[in-house]
């Protein structure tokens, strides 16, 4: 029995742990689309990131920034997509069995992404106001004794191990999640859905924890002076609500451009996919203001501290455009049944979070860059490549695991409901 | 204008009977299948002032009825989440800004940021109450009074009996021809309903047949 799923080889599981199992598959949950449909995604990714690199020899500091930007970015979108295929097995809930092979082939893809965070390691001094010795050094005049205070967990080593652990432990619960489908979809073992559940349930909690913990170390400790409990719940909203629009985007890729799962995934499920964006949206503005509201009524000016950079320098624009483009608009489109429906309109959606997740995470990363280095509100070309060539590369895996087995959790006992799903 | 009047009723389910006192014509049929195939033909043969009635919900009565997506979400936004929004903002900004302004740790007297929470709660709350208040007049609810009351029978429509109703008010009603189509349809029984106007008549329940 057990031979027929094999294990890659060492180096290759950092793409896919198992080997391809298509042949197994359903003629209609075949991938169908040639190698091209990874291959290109790949060679825009390289390329965009060969340019990033070449250019960022000029200003190696706006590069770091850049870069991660948008490696948080894949990094939020994958944790997202983790999140849903966690939940779903928790909540057995049965619409989503249809969509949900498409997250478990995103969330496989730590490994990569720990690989991909290497450039970050060499940026730490440029990144981390943190890393600087001096601040924790009495006699020195550059002395931050906020920052000295904080010392036992602002170090590199720690931060190191920490980050680690994260990833060892999102690789670990991708990667029984992942392998446990693709084996029901060979051997439908009875007790898979329990084990499945089983890692959920264990997995969820470790999964809130380690994302907050992520958020804190990534992105908040880039202003290592202020603080915000909340941050991690704010990091989370931002990356279920780009993860839950790149499932959509996914499945009409494959349907759109694939023409594959034709009758599979039907209108219902995108709708359903359509009220978790409307919802997410929603979701992240009720966190994004509860942290403003509290620190504006609390008004003391080491927490103000971060709505300030953000509210001068031309960041006030950025601001204003994040509160109307990342809540206020979409909700109000998402909003009617109708255009949940529309597959047309809702694909636009998805870009459009897309490019809103990524504007949020470069208005909470930025900032620290001008303010440390001086500079003003705006976009570097950089930017742009860093976030396209990692998305790309995210996509190109995504795709390359897509394309090796089922494009269904094709023995899933939840699967017949799923495909006659409809909302009421 | 009492035409118009009149039509709005009907979508509520609240008909007119005609000159003979006739309201309509009620069939039963023995299970949820029955009635849903039964709607659908109904509507197909054109009928339009009709409704179904079930001790539960049946998937998938509301397309074999016709029935088109409830107008309860634009109702619900329009007269609940935009009113409660506005009513939000001006609370907020009338008592605090104009009527009793009062200092407190030197905040502005009316800003955005501390009213955002009852802005909120009140276009959640307006919106439920036009949710339920909606849902209610959709239906035509509360009825104390219908004349589908007057049939013993139609007692089990809330315990094991499925029922599909005709109103005497549909444009195509002709008593002879509906009879005929609904027994076609594979009712068990059918009655015709005449509205006697009277109150407080509760018609003994008919026991269930012995299974």
């Amino acid at each position: 029995m057990a031979d027929t799923i094999q294990k890659s080889n060492l180096l290759f599981r950092l793409i896919d742990p198992l080997r391809p199992t298509s042949d197994h598959a359903d003629r209609a949950f075949r991938f169908t689309a040639g190698r091209i449909s990874w291959m290109l995604p790949v060679g825009i990714g390289i390329g965009l990131l060969v340019i990033s690199a070449v250019w960022g020899v000029t200003d190696p500091t706006q590069f770091f920034f850049s870069y991660l930007v948008g490696w948080t970015f894949s990094l939020a979108v994958t944790l997202g997509c983790l999140f849903f295929v966690l939940v779903h097995h928790l909540t057995k809930a049965h619409w989503g069995v249809v969509v949900r092979r498409i997250p478990e082939a995103v969330a496989y893809a730590f490994p990569m992404l720990l690989v991909l965070f290497i450039p970050i390691a060499f940026g730490m001094h440029d990144l981390y106001h943190w890393t600087h010795h001096e601040l924790f050094d009495p006699s020195s005049p550059e002395y931050d004794p906020i920052i000295a205070g904080k010392a036992a967990y602002l170090n590199q080593p720690f931060f190191f191990a920490r980050l680690l652990f994260y990833f060892l432990m999102w690789s670990i619960i991708a990667y029984r999640l992942y392998t446990l489908s693709v084996r029901q979809d060979v051997h439908p073992e009875h007790d898979i859905p329990k084990r499945q559940r089983t890692v959920s349930a264990w997995g969820l909690p470790v999964f809130a924890v380690t994302t907050a913990f992520a958020s804190y170390d990534l992105l908040m400790s880039l202003d290592p002076h202020w603080f915000s409990t909340i941050f991690g719940v704010y990091f989370f909203a931002g990356a279920v609500f780009a993860a839950f629009a790149f499932i959509a985007f996914m499945a009409l890729l494959l349907q759109r451009r694939g023409g594959m799962l034709k009758h599979t995934i039907t209108k219902e499920h995108y709708h359903d996919l359509g009220k978790y964006m409307f919802g997410f949206t929603a979701f992240w503005a009720y966190i994004a203001f509860s942290q403003y509201m509290l620190i504006w009524y609390g008004g003391i000016p080491e927490e103000t501290v971060f709505f300030r950079h953000r509210l001068e320098h031309g960041w006030e624009y950025h601001t204003t455009a994040l509160v109307f483009l990342h809540f206020v608009v979409p909700f109000l489109i998402l909003l009617p049944r109708a255009s949940k429906r529309a597959l047309p309109l809702l694909g636009v959606m998805t870009v459009w979070f897309f490019i809103m997740q990524w504007f949020d995470l470069h208005w909470l990363a930025m900032p620290v860059k001008d303010m440390l280095y001086g500079g003003h509100a705006g976009f570097h070309l950089l930017d742009f490549t860093c976030w396209l060539g990692l998305f790309s590369l995210l996509i190109a895996a995504t795709v390359y695991r897509l394309s090796r087995h089922s494009l269904v959790p094709q023995n899933d006992p939840r699967l017949a409901e799923s495909l006659h799903f409809e909302n009421v | 204008m009492n035409k118009l009047f009149q039509e709005i009723l009907a979508t509520m389910g609240i008909y007119r009977s005609n000159e003979d006192k006739v309201y309509g014509v009620l069939a039963e049929f023995a299970h949820p299948g029955d009635l849903l195939r039964a709607a659908r033909e109904t509507h197909r043969a054109g009928y339009r002032k009709f409704d179904t009635h079930s001790p539960f919900p049946i998937h998938g009565m509301d397309r074999a009825m016709g029935l088109g997506q409830s107008k309860l979400g634009f109702i619900v936004f329009f007269g609940g989440t935009v009113v409660g929004f506005a009513l939000g903002v001006w609370l907020q900004w009338w008592t605090g800004g104009v009527d009793y302004p009062l200092n407190i740790s030197g905040k502005p007297f009316f800003a955005l940021e501390p009213s955002v929470p009852i802005i909120f709660e009140l276009t959640i709350l307006l919106s439920a109450l036009t949710a339920v208040a909606g849902m209610l007049a959709l239906n035509g609810l509360p009825r104390p009074y219908n004349p589908l009351f007057y049939s013993r029978r139609f007692m089990r429509a809330t315990d094991d009996g499925f029922f599909l109703h005709i109103a005497a008010s549909d444009s195509r009603f002709d008593l002879e021809a509906v009879q005929a189509f609904l027994k076609g349809l594979g009712a068990l029984h059918v009655e015709v309903i005449e509205d006697r106007e009277e109150a407080d008549v509760a018609p003994e329940p008919e026991p269930a047949p012995a299974a």
